[in-house]
């Protein structure tokens, strides 16, 4: 198992990430990651950036795709790259403070984040998925 | 593997292939597959008609979900499928036309020689290079106001008309004229205005590309006339689509439609495949804002199809006689419309919903440009990089067996990183340069994995339609510049 909390896997038009975390926020923070690497960043460590968002409460699968098409969103469109994230939780959404650093390039696009096949399973270890993105 | 072999198809024909709706019991319609049967054997391999299979499960769909040669896995519907449901009884779901929405290729041609070119090749290349915004998260030189794009994205082609980027030519060369009636800007989120904003005129990376072509042979010279396109003359394909103004709408809707699809009771065999009735707030809210990513989409390569003509007459004006080039056809491949068909003889209004693959209307057919009235709709099939692309008309037969569809391209038999383990792109630039061929890329990694190794052989593909007789052959064309995000 890769140590990242991530891998790769072979999707024949798309990208596809197996992610698995001991609870929802590490699956959370490690599909982060996991997209940031497909999505081949390099940052600017030198330029700190910190935001807030919110994730509308739902199913488990539901707050994943928006939270990381808001992560995406906030790369492409603000340029910024997270390496934290801290979460609260309510009844009503899912509140998350971000920091990290500014984007300086990074090597593909990723068009959306897709529902496809998209469960997240108990495991043995925690939570586990698989996340196809379209590329 | 996903269980499915050739043995439970009924073959109607060399390339036509069906499962029948008791091949599990959730299906509706069959579904129908145009392929060789070497094609359909690979495609088994993967999970392309698996997900065609999915797809045949969803409400009010009409004689069966279509699978063209050219496809390969997706998420939720494959790529390649073709799926009409009634207006009526039926539904419309975002992820049967994609993200990219009104992806599509447009066909320029022009009375340029390669005798006339081959001196001017590099320099044409790295003119358009320049002034073709292309690559990753690169934006455009136009900046609209988001009252600017609410008008433009309900315009579509013709919105560049009326700002003097197009020509009436332009717009009658167009798939629907460039533009969706019904499109309502009201249904799109601030996000999607903010994204679209500067994002017209822009090509984007992955698949999309500028090609300038040669054409090496002429198989219908009737319809070839007709279209302006001569064997030994140059041509310019444009692919691209709604960039990531698209992408949000169709983010924005998959996200909104798994909440209401609870209340229709129906368990999805994948989630990407929800959907919402045609006739309901939800159904008509998402027609609304896709016919806006449609028309950016027809808008965003008339715009970059204005730069390639600009870097051709920086380069050739002065150099070659005739160095404009006129609009052959422009087409959608990822795209959901209302289109009269017949069903069973009675003519119906269906809703088509396209995702990597073309309209291929025959001749005589509803909103076909008078001059291809006899020939049939120009059906453009680009090929994979450094191969060659094909020009085909559409068919009577395809009216009647594939709701006037066909293939849209090679189809790819490799994944990304399986294609940057077997290619390495410097390696791959310099033997598409021994083969004469211009590139201009945003990356090697972007290049290796667009390889021609995986990619399907696309005269197969196209051999495939012909024979089903969805096509019919007009001209080939073999790269000599290729520009890639």
């Amino acid at each position: 198992m890769s140590p990242h909390g991530y891998e790769e896997i072979d999707h024949t038009a798309d990208l596809a990430l197996r992610v698995w975390g001991e609870e929802f926020y590490s699956l959370l923070d490690h599909s982060a990651h996991g997209m940031y690497h497909l999505l081949g960043i390099t940052a600017n460590h030198t330029y700190p950036v910190e935001w807030m968002f919110m994730i509308e409460d739902g199913s488990r699968e539901c707050m994943l795709v928006d939270f990381l098409s808001e992560v995406l969103y906030l790369c492409e469109d603000k340029k910024f790259v997270f390496n934290k994230f801290q979460y609260c939780h309510n009844d009503v959404n899912l509140k998350v403070h971000a920091t990290g650093f500014q984007k300086v390039s990074m090597k593909r696009t990723i068009k959306a984040v897709t529902f496809h096949n998209l469960e997240i399973k108990e495991t043995e270890f925690g939570l586990e998925t698989t996340i196809t993105f379209d590329v | 593997m996903t269980g499915i072999s050739i043995n439970q198809f009924s073959q109607r024909s060399d390339f036509e292939w069906e499962i029948p709706t008791n091949f599990r019991s959730d299906m509706r319609v069959p579904v129908r597959v145009f392929a060789s049967r070497s094609l359909l054997l690979d495609a088994l391999g993967g999970k392309s008609i698996l997900q065609a299979v999915n797809a045949s499960t969803l409400p009010g769909l009409v004689e069966a979900v279509m699978v063209m040669p050219d496809m390969h896995q997706g998420y939720g519907f494959p790529i390649g499928g073709v799926a009409a449901t009634d207006p009526e009884t039926g539904v419309i779901s975002p992820g049967g036309i994609g993200y990219d929405i009104n992806c599509g290729v447009r066909l320029l041609s022009s009375r340029i020689t390669l005798e006339e070119i081959k001196d001017w090749v590099p320099s044409l290349a790295t003119m358009i290079n320049q002034i073709c915004p292309s690559g990753v998260g690169v934006g455009g030189d136009l900046s609209l106001s988001k009252a600017e794009l609410k008008e433009a994205c309900t315009k579509g082609a013709q919105w560049a008309k009326t700002a003097g980027y197009e020509t009436q030519e332009d717009i009658q060369f167009t798939e629907d004229n460039g533009c969706l009636v019904g499109a309502d800007p009201t249904k799109l989120s601030e996000r999607a205005l903010e994204r679209g904003r500067r994002q017209l005129g822009t090509l984007g990376g992955g698949n999309h590309f500028i090609e300038v072509d040669l054409i090496t042979n002429v198989y219908d010279d009737q319809a070839a006339r007709v279209m302006g396109l001569q064997k030994g003359e140059i041509a310019v394909q444009i692919h691209t689509g709604s960039r990531g103004f698209g992408h949000q709408i169709c983010t924005d809707y998959v996200r909104r439609l798994q909440k209401t699809i609870i209340r229709f009771g129906f368990k999805l065999p994948d989630k990407q495949l929800v959907y919402a009735p045609i006739d309901s707030p939800e159904g008509r809210d998402y027609l609304g804002a896709m016919r806006c990513g449609a028309n950016f989409a027809f808008l965003n390569r008339q715009l970059l199809a204005n730069k390639v003509r600009e870097a051709f007459e920086v380069v050739l004006a002065g150099r070659v006689d005739h160095w404009q080039l006129s609009q052959v056809y422009d087409l959608a491949h990822n795209i959901g419309k209302f289109e009269n068909h017949f069903v069973n003889g009675e003519k119906k209004r269906l809703c088509v919903h396209r995702k990597g693959a073309t309209r291929a209307f025959g001749p005589y057919s509803e909103g076909l440009p008078v001059a291809y009235q006899e020939i049939g709709q120009p059906v453009l099939v680009p090929g994979s990089m450094g191969t060659g692309s094909w020009v085909l008309t559409g068919t009577g037969r395809s009216m009647e067996r594939s709701f006037g569809s066909c293939c849209h391209g090679a189809g790819r038999v490799m994944s990304r990183s399986q294609a940057k383990r077997k290619v390495w792109g410097e390696d791959l630039l310099k033997q598409l340069v021994k083969e004469g061929i211009e590139i201009r890329a945003g990356s090697m990694a972007g290049l290796a994995e667009e390889a021609p190794q995986a990619y399907k052989n696309v005269d197969q593909v196209v051999e495939s339609v012909v024979g089903a007789g969805l096509a019919r052959k007009v001209a080939r064309l073999s790269p000599l510049i290729v520009i890639k995000g």
